[in-house]
């Protein structure tokens, strides 16, 4: 394979990325053949129900996957460095120093037994060599950037001393100390309150502002993501059924199952009946449907010539300018059907 | 922990009172007739009152009391008295006292064994989940779990000490006394006792650790970019291994009461062969004694593991 | 002679030893008196012959060169103490033949001889003789040999000899030992308990009833005893519990445990006593004692040491072995079932390595089943019991050849003299009884009886061993017509039931004689008055025999009387005679004075040496 200019590549580019876990039920392909890129500052909103693979993409990437337990395959470019086959040990030097993460539950995140002062200490001295004192400078400027209050005094405080968001900013300071050019954010507001949740996203994004990093903002929330994200990836039984610009997703989203996430988002601007969340449950990772693989959940598969849904894995293929979808759908077809259920949404009879 | 302890006297009492079979006809003898059992009964204060009779347990645990006093030299048995023995003519706390040391020794060699091996074959299993090492350390925890003390006893016995003669037969001397004796004594009854306990603790330990390691804040660890080294031994085993301290705690206390069947096999005069004889002669007084004080040592043992726990854990220090 | 108390009845924890050790276990309690007497279980009832296979040992005495001087002995035991030390309250057989034979002298001791009936005889050991009877025997005196000292120097008197067994009447502090200085001692009793009017040396109450029964002679050198009734064998008593004790050293309660020592009166004293595993007792010689003034004792070794708490198969183990400091051991519990085969080649003879230092003979138990004769009074029905048991198929129950000879009587071999054949299983019933039972000749007994054979219930103490010979009893005395039914009754209550009103028409028990006069053996078992009447003998005729034979001073005279009374038990069948039981022993080859003592069934302690 050659390797590509560095100036050609987008600052994170995955490349029909695949994990899969052997068990002893048989292979689970949790992600497979993922392929998205993320240019320098901009934030990418990966979107899936659970189990859709996104958290393991997204673990995939930090090299939290032990290798020894799962098959990885595809590329992962950071920078000008490929990180699944660059040695375990490089991408660990390269783990909370340039690529840094936060994640969904910020009660269990913590140590339980150590400050939490120590804990960022201990994330600064393992990539940089400074002194003590110094980390511990770092360490509660980092804590007031992220609002904590009365900093001195929590800085020795253990995690189970602090509410749920002001761990979760922990959490982002101990992931911002190193200053990383990619941070990671996975489902970071899930498990809070949801006023709590609205300032943790501010954060983040006011974050994103001044230290100009890139974000893979990992969520199941379609709705989070608007304000935030430049661009949207959703997630499917492993694999990337829709990529576009966020705006271009939420104006005119393509997929069945794109579609059926944006009709289950609570709306505040406008009374709703009723949320439309999809019927039935995402596919088993180990029996993957021969077709593809929403087609269970599909209201219009149907509408596809000779079951080719029920037998065909469809393509991800370009719609429009970055807007890529997997579906067998005609393209007219698609437009239609999302011209029709965003009206239903709006509220407009058909 | 006091009313507790106290709760505990009573218990002990009542159960030695209420239990079937009179002392006084088990310690009559051979020429009994009534008269004889009549005395008997005097003797061992039976004749009185249950409350008057635990009054004077209590009493003589706090104050001292004395037995036999019909006798030319009556018993004087000193605060803190646990009583006399008729069948071993000595003082519960004298025999108990002395049979500690023996016990101590086999419980916390014992201990040390197999909290090192145990941990450690335990830690391995866990780092090498799935691979051979786990399950070569799995295997041999079942084989120690599922084979009892005594035949392990037996067996390490007849081939080391009767068939090779690696060892001369058991003969207990306090280790201040003669080491090396001591140790060839002790050596077999440790392994034992410790191949159980082992068994156990690698088991523990390896699921401890392993569920450790499913932990978020060990993934958080490992984002940070730590060494996996750093991950393992600072994050994850810290706080794997935090439970096992309660159950070492208690199991170690348990271990102080006696080691019946270790403590048997090679006749060493612990507090086990102590129970066992105190059973086998239905010496009620000196049965109490020994459960009064296992259940002190237990109840101290939870007190330790308690406070050793908020060291180690900071939620259990200051609340959650 | 007319013994009243319990004697040396087989105990629970006797029992259980006696049945562990034939069919495979660890037995707990060494000695054949565990403490635990009066809530004893009995063995089951085996069967009987007359195959009495007396004790083979390796005579070992008889040598006439002296046995050598010197070395130490070591007796190695599972207990974890001795049960009792005080001379006055021990009576485990194997217990007072060890302290008889090194710290305790006594009026009178048991001879040393590999033969039982030598062995039955006195020596004087305090006495200058075997003591003499007066006023037909209600009065009896002893003369103190001079010279005997006790460890202080301080000579032993008649007075230390009073006191010594005064103790015994002290039952709230000294309990446990042997009681014939209150059954026998002129002493009345408290008619409301039955309990003698003196209390012992501590309370002091009826001090002066005392000194009216036990005399001493103004110069303290005889030693008179006035009994409540005339008694040929009072100087046998002597030997049971009536050593001296210096009044000034009695601690009561704790004498002779640690911490309060025993005084000796013997060739050793006790020099150090720790109980408990890896406890031990170490005798050292006596330097006070005068052998001038103790012909009895031999003191051949120089030092004694008893180790305890050991594990009855490690004993074994050592003692097959023989190396080290075991070549000079001996086992103070019998031989484990499971070591059995590789000591002996059958029941009464050592594998050759083991010849002189292994010992297989009987011990002083005697098996047998009681009938309640006031419920099967009908003799034939009683002798067709019998006549069907299968005492062979229970004797392989409880461990075989090796568990015990076929009895032919309650007298055993061990009592000596007064043992003769019965000839129960070959001609006493007018033919031969095989050790498997005879169908047909019980059937025509129950047609002689005419009456019908009725229906029983048998009371067993439920151990396994029991339940299983319970088993083989029903079916084979069912074969012949009789219904039976069984009761099991918790071991430790099965004396109580048994003696009391909930027993049924027959049941297991065992007895052994206290001395070697069947005066401990006839007048308990098949008197009224005896105390251990489990038949509910009390036949006029028999009493006045039992009485003529216990006031015969003649003892010839007497041991034919007693001969002939067991021959009048057996053929009434007030008992089934089923077991003499057997014990086997093993000793370093180190070991001199190897041979089974009858009088205790126990090592002949004041007899051993240490081999050059």
């Amino acid at each position: 394979m050659t390797t590509p200019a560095a100036a050609q590549r987008p600052f994170l580019s995955v490349n029909n990325l695949s994990v899969a876990f052997p068990t002893e039920d048989g292979l689970v392909r949790a992600v497979d053949g993922v392929s998205f890129s993320v240019e320098k500052g901009q934030t990418l909103a990966v979107v899936g129900e659970s189990g859709s693979g996104k958290s393991v993409t997204a673990q995939a990437i930090m090299g939290l996957i032990n290798r020894k337990s799962a098959k990885i395959t595809g590329e992962i470019w950071l920078d000008d460095q490929e990180l699944v086959r660059l040695p375990a040990s490089d991408v660990q030097a390269l783990r909370g120093d340039q690529m840094a993460m936060i994640f969904q539950d910020p009660m269990s995140s913590l140590h339980p037994f150590y400050r939490i002062g120590d804990q960022i200490i201990e994330a600064v001295q393992v990539h940089r060599n400074v002194s003590k004192k110094q980390a511990r400078r770092e360490t509660i400027d980092m804590l007031r950037r992220v609002g904590i209050p009365a900093v001195e005094r929590r800085v020795d405080d253990y995690p189970h001393q602090l509410s749920g968001g002001m761990r979760q900013r922990v959490m982002i300071a101990m992931a911002l100390i190193n200053s990383p050019s990619l941070l990671i954010a996975d489902e970071p507001t899930t498990a809070l309150d949801v006023t709590v949740q609205a300032q943790i996203m501010e954060l983040i994004a006011s974050i994103q502002d001044e230290f100009k990093i890139t974000v893979i903002l990992i969520t199941h929330d379609l709705g989070v993501v608007a304000d935030v994200a430049d661009e949207v990836a959703v997630m499917y039984g492993g694999r990337v059924v829709e990529r576009a610009p966020t705006s271009v997703l939420y104006l005119k989203p393509e997929m069945p199952y794109t579609l059926g996430l944006l009709s289950s988002i609570p709306r505040m601007d406008k009374e709703m009946d009723r949320l439309d969340p999809i019927p039935g449950n995402p596919p088993s990772p180990i029996n993957l449907p021969a077709g593809c693989v929403f087609q269970p959940r599909c209201f219009y598969w149907s509408q596809v010539p000779d079951d080719l849904c029920k037998t065909t894995r469809p393509e991800l293929l370009s719609t429009g300018p970055d807007h890529l979808v997997r579906c067998h759908l005609a393209p007219d077809v698609r437009r239609e059907i999302t011209a029709k259920v965003l009206s239903e949404l709006a509220g407009v009879p058909s | 922990m006091i009313l507790l302890l106290f709760l505990l006297t009573v218990a002990v009492f009542l159960l030695f009172s209420i239990l079937p079979g009179d002392p006084a006809r088990l310690t009559c003898g051979k020429s009994c007739t009534p008269d004889i059992i009549e005395a008997n009964r005097h003797r061992l204060g039976l004749d009185k009152p249950p409350l008057e009779q635990y009054e004077a347990f209590i009493g003589g645990i706090f104050f001292g009391r004395e037995f036999s006093e019909d006798s030319p030299q009556p018993v004087i048995c000193n605060a803190p008295c646990l009583g006399y023995s008729y069948n071993r003519h000595a003082q519960v706390l004298g025999l108990i006292v002395n049979a500690f040391p023996v016990t101590f020794w086999l419980a916390t060699g014992a201990f040390i064994l197999w909290i090192t091996t145990g941990i450690s074959l335990g830690i391995l299993a866990a780092l090498t989940h799935g691979r051979w090492p786990d399950r070569l350390v799995m295997t041999l925890s079942l084989i120690g779990y599922s084979l009892p003390a005594f035949f392990i006893g037996l067996v390490l016995m007849f081939f080391v000490i009767i068939k090779w003669r690696w060892l001369p037969f058991p003969s207990y001397v306090s280790p201040f006394d003669n080491l090396g004796q001591f140790l060839q004594t002790m050596l077999l009854p440790w392994i034992v006792l410790a191949v159980l306990y082992t068994a156990f603790y690698m088991r523990l330990t390896r699921n401890q650790v392993l569920e450790t390691f499913g932990e978020d804040y060990v993934r958080t660890a490992r984002a940070k970019g730590l060494p996996e080294r750093t991950v393992v031994v600072k994050h994850a085993l810290r706080a794997g291994l935090a439970p096992i301290v309660t159950a070492a705690g208690l199991d170690l206390a348990g271990l102080l009461g006696g080691a019946i069947i270790s403590e048997n096999i090679f006749s060493l005069p612990g507090l086990g062969s102590l129970s066992l004889n105190a059973v086998t002669d239905s010496d009620l007084p000196l049965l109490a004694g020994i459960t009064l004080c296992t259940a002190t040592f237990i109840i101290v043992a939870n007190l330790v593991v308690d406070l050793l726990y908020a060291v180690i854990d900071p939620r259990v220090r200051l609340g959650s | 002679m007319a013994s009243m108390g319990t004697r040396r009845v087989l105990t629970a924890g006797m029992a259980a030893a006696m049945l562990v050790t034939a069919c495979g276990g660890a037995t707990t309690t060494p000695s054949p008196a565990a403490p635990s007497a009066s809530t004893g279980a009995p063995s089951s009832a085996p069967a009987a012959s007359t195959s009495a296979s007396t004790s083979t040992a390796p005579s070992a005495s008889t040598a006439a060169s002296t046995p050598p001087t010197g070395g130490t002995l070591y007796l190695l035991t599972n207990a974890q103490q001795f049960d009792q030390v005080d001379p006055q309250r021990a009576y485990t057989g194997e217990d007072m033949a060890f302290f008889n034979g090194t710290i305790y002298r006594s009026l009178e001791q048991f001879t040393f001889s590999s033969d039982f009936s030598t062995a039955a005889k006195l020596t004087p050991d305090l006495a200058t003789d075997t003591g003499t009877a007066t006023d037909g025997g209600k009065t009896w005196a002893f003369t103190l040999r001079d010279g005997a000292t006790f460890q202080d120097g301080s000579p032993v008197t008649c007075a230390d000899v009073k006191y010594g067994i005064s103790r015994t009447f002290a039952t709230d502090v000294i309990n446990q030992g042997p009681t014939y200085a209150i059954q026998y001692l002129d002493i009345p009793t408290d008619p409301k308990d039955g309990s003698s009017m003196y209390k012992g040396p501590y309370k002091g109450t009826g001090q002066d009833l005392y000194d009216k029964a036990v005399t001493c002679s103004p110069d303290n050198k005889t030693i008179t005893f006035h009994l409540n009734q005339p008694l040929g064998d009072w100087n046998y008593a002597t030997t049971l519990g009536m050593s001296p004790v210096p009044k000034a050293a009695d601690t009561g309660e704790t004498y002779g445990q640690p911490g309060h020592l025993a005084v000796s009166s013997g060739p050793y004293m006790v020099d150090s006593y720790q109980t408990g595993n890896g406890g031990k007792m170490v005798l050292v010689r006596n330097p006070k004692w005068n052998a001038s003034s103790d012909p009895y004792h031999h003191a051949y070794v120089d030092k004694w040491e008893v180790d305890f708490g050991l594990d009855p198969k490690v004993i074994d183990q050592r003692l097959i072995q023989s190396s080290g400091n075991d070549e000079f051991a001996m086992d103070y519990p019998a031989v484990q079932p499971e070591n059995l085969s590789i000591v002996f080649k059958d029941a009464s003879t050592p594998n050759d390595q083991f010849v002189g230092r292994a010992l297989s003979g009987m011990d002083v138990y005697a098996r047998y089943l009681w009938i309640d004769t006031t419920k099967i009074p009908n003799v034939k029905i009683r002798q067709a019991m019998a006549v069907a048991l299968d005492r062979s198929a229970m004797r392989k129950n409880l461990g075989g050849d090796f568990y015990g000879d076929y009895a032919d009587g309650l007298i055993k071999p061990t009592v000596g003299l007064d043992y003769a054949p019965t000839n129960l299983w070959t001609s006493l019933l007018g033919q031969p009884i095989p050790d498997n039972g005879d169908a047909a000749f019980a059937k025509t007994l129950i047609q002689q009886s005419g009456v019908a054979a009725p229906s029983l219930t048998y009371d067993f103490p439920n151990t396994p061993t029991n339940a299983k010979n319970a088993a083989l009893v029903q079916s084979s005395l069912q074969a012949v017509g009789f219904t039976i039914k069984l009761n099991p009754i918790e071991p430790g209550k099965y004396y109580s039931v048994v003696f009391g009103a909930g027993a049924h028409e027959f049941g297991p028990a065992g007895w052994g004689a206290d001395w070697p006069n069947a005066s401990t053996v006839i007048p308990p078992l098949l008197t009224k008055k005896g105390g251990w009447d489990l038949s509910r003998v009390d036949d006029a005729a028999f009493n006045a025999k039992v009485a003529a034979a216990l006031a015969e001073t003649d003892r010839t005279k007497q041991s034919a009387d007693w001969q002939a009374l067991n021959v009048e038990a057996v053929q009434n069948m007030w008992i089934i005679p089923t077991f003499f039981g057997l014990t086997q022993r093993l000793a370093g080859d180190k070991v001199g004075g190897v041979y089974l003592w009858g009088p205790y069934s126990s090592w002949p302690y004041g007899d051993m040496y240490v081999k050059q």
